[in-house]
């Protein structure tokens, strides 16, 4: 197995704040790693941190056996490229335009882009579905649309590693689904991909490997079987999961069960809306 | 919204460039007709039609040594202005960002008092623009300076930094102009306001270059324009080192502008105005957007100062407020229809 990435006892954070602390793992060629964890666990930051937009305070990551920091920016957007959570434009710059930042880091500060890059951005926006969409503007896409065209953005950087911070959130089933399966796909040609995931099922199913972030921390690291426990999650997202795996399609799916003190709020509902009508209500429900 | 065909727009900006040269060249009160003009045009380029139309040798005189500097001057200050607008307004992705945000103008407004204050204006006429481009310069120095922090040079923290430059050197202007007497107030007052008269082949010299050369650098800078305009993340995402180039981009935006404000005073809404409008005809794509940008610019300021000279008989109106003028309701009107279509 080649390691594209290792990454030895980092800790990162912004400015003052240490938010990860004494991290390590080494990522394989054609892994599809899941960075799982509840909000605010340091997911996000710990995607920044391995592409090198946070500072390192301590430890080191290496990409292809070479410290991070030993890279120029446009040699490294050459090797790692990166979904951001949000994007917000203020221009009306269409789809055609945004995949082709994807090929920058491929050209020298006077250049154009040239046949070949058109060509790649065509194939890429052909790949992802939203090559018919070229000439609209992102900002009047659907949600599900402008993620096709960032992703179409990420592909034509042509990276051997391309890190997706939230990709699927916001959209519905469908497109959530399919980010994942393009993901699961590139990695079956020899990408890596390391995604910051909210939808544990989709995880459970597409995903060769999980990583469980808690308090800064990674509290498991491995298949998605070894991590989505009932333990493990509980523990990691402060509420009771239960982790079951489907008889019907034999993935694991992850509920959660309802929180003590939820028998507490019930009563209060039965005060305020009187007690008779609450059983209506929830007899409607 | 529809985009226009970005060759169509072209064309039609080179033909309202001549129009507008022609107009320009022709307007004012020494009398000199519009195809009088076009006549002399053709006839320099040894071309022999309108053969009557021939011009005396005072008329020529005027043509040469009056209208054809002022003109020239018109047409770099506005392409510009307009250029050094559209870099600025993508730099910070803010479409309302304007050369006058880093202080530039107000700085340069410092310099030329200052100037005016120690009669640098009347013993040379390279006094006046020196100590402007110098005051232009200073700003922007300061202006940076304070925005930068770790290396970084965040968008709200810069704008913040040149309103409060800006204030500062405004401050310095008044303090120098309560102890200037009327005279001298009179001329400051004069080049606030940004005009365009009396300028000589001289004034031309001085900024020809300068502007020339920041305008093929930002025209050269356009792809780079595009990737920061879709956010800072975004552009270090594809691996552009964002802080250098947003400081070069700075800079040559700053010069140019300086160098246009130095000869002709400082002139509002073309650098504002023009790349707004014309993000709407071709689209946000800087490659074309500023080559558009630039032509319509100096259409925009000659087609100004050709009115402000014609419509008093006895007398003209400065350019700086022509722009003014013209541009407030066109641009309200613009944003409007922009508005409510989003």
């Amino acid at each position: 197995m080649e390691i594209v990435l290792n990454v030895q006892s980092i800790t990162t954070g912004y400015e003052e704040n240490k938010i990860l602390t004494d991290i390590s793992f080494a990522v394989n060629k054609g892994e599809f790693i899941g960075i799982i964890g509840k909000n605010g666990a340091g997911k996000s930051t710990l995607l920044k941190a391995l592409r090198g937009f946070l500072p390192i305070k301590a430890g080191t990551i290496q990409l292809f056996g070479r410290k991070l920091q030993d890279y120029e920016q446009r040699e490294l957007a050459t090797g790692i490229s990166y979904l951001q959570q949000q994007i917000e434009l203020t221009f009306d710059y269409t789809a055609w335009d945004m995949v082709l930042a994807g090929r920058y880091p491929y050209k020298k500060w006077w250049q154009q882009p040239g046949d070949d890059d058109k060509r790649i951005v065509e194939a890429c926006m052909k790949y992802t579905g939203v090559h018919d969409l070229r000439r609209i503007p992102i900002k009047a896409m659907s949600g599900g649309q402008r993620q096709r065209v960032l992703l179409a953005k990420i592909l034509a950087q042509q990276t051997p590693l391309l890190f997706l911070d939230e990709p699927a959130a916001g959209l519905d089933l469908f497109y959530q689904e399919e980010i994942f399966r393009f993901c699961q796909e590139m990695c079956k040609r020899g990408k890596t991909v390391i995604m910051v995931v909210h939808e544990l099922n989709l995880a459970a199913r597409y995903c060769s490997r999980l990583m469980l972030i808690n308090q800064g921390k990674i509290l498991a690291d491995g298949l998605p079987k070894a991590v989505l426990t009932d333990k493990l999650l509980s523990e990691a997202y402060g509420v009771d999961i239960r982790a079951l795996v489907n008889p019907e399609t034999g993935h694991t799916d992850i509920f959660t069960l309802p929180q003590p003190g939820t028998d507490e709020k019930n009563q209060l509902l039965n005060i305020i809306v009187g007690s008779g009508e609450a059983t209506e209500r929830t007899g409607e429900l | 919204m529809k985009k226009y065909h970005l060759k169509l727009v072209l064309t039609v900006l080179i033909v309202a460039l001549f129009f507008v040269i022609c107009l320009s060249l022709s307007a004012g009160q020494y009398d000199l007709g519009f195809f009088q003009v076009v006549a002399w045009g053709l006839h320099q380029l040894n071309i022999p039609l309108l053969n009557e139309l021939q011009l005396t040798e005072q008329q020529e005189a005027v043509l040469m040594y009056i209208r054809l500097p002022r003109t020239a001057v018109a047409l770099l200050v506005g392409a510009g202005l307009a250029a050094s607008g559209t870099v600025l307004q993508g730099l910070f992705s803010n479409p309302l960002a304007d050369p006058g945000i880093i202080g530039v103008s107000s700085g340069a407004t410092c310099g030329a008092v200052a100037a005016i204050c120690l009669g640098l204006n009347s013993t040379s006429m390279f006094g006046l623009p020196a100590f402007a481009f110098v005051g232009a310069l200073l700003a922007v120095t300061l202006t940076i300076g304070l925005a930068t922090r770790n290396g970084r040079i965040p968008v709200l923290t810069l704008l913040l930094a040149g309103v409060v430059v800006g204030m500062l050197f405004s401050a310095i202007t008044a303090a120098l102009l309560t102890v200037m007497d009327d005279h001298k107030v009179q001329q400051y007052l004069f080049w606030t306001i940004g005009s365009l008269d009396y300028r000589r082949w001289e004034h031309v010299l001085m900024g020809v270059v300068p502007i020339t050369l920041g305008i093929i650098i930002m025209l050269l800078m356009a792809r780079h324009l595009n990737i920061l305009a879709l956010g800072e993340a975004e552009a270090k995402a594809v691996g552009m080192p964002v802080v250098r180039y947003r400081l070069i981009l700075l800079m040559v935006a700053a010069l140019t502008t300086a160098s246009g404000v130095c000869i002709s005073g400082s002139i509002g809404f073309v650098g504002l105005i023009i790349p707004h409008m014309m993000r709407m005809l071709v689209g946000p794509n800087h490659s074309h957007l500023l080559p558009v940008s630039i032509l319509a610019g100096a259409v925009f300021l000659i087609f100004c100062d050709s009115i402000g000279r014609s419509i008093l008989t006895n007398s003209e109106i400065n350019v700086g407020i022509m722009t003014a003028v013209l541009g407030t309701p066109y641009f309200l009107y613009l944003l409007r229809k922009h508005t409510d279509l989003q």
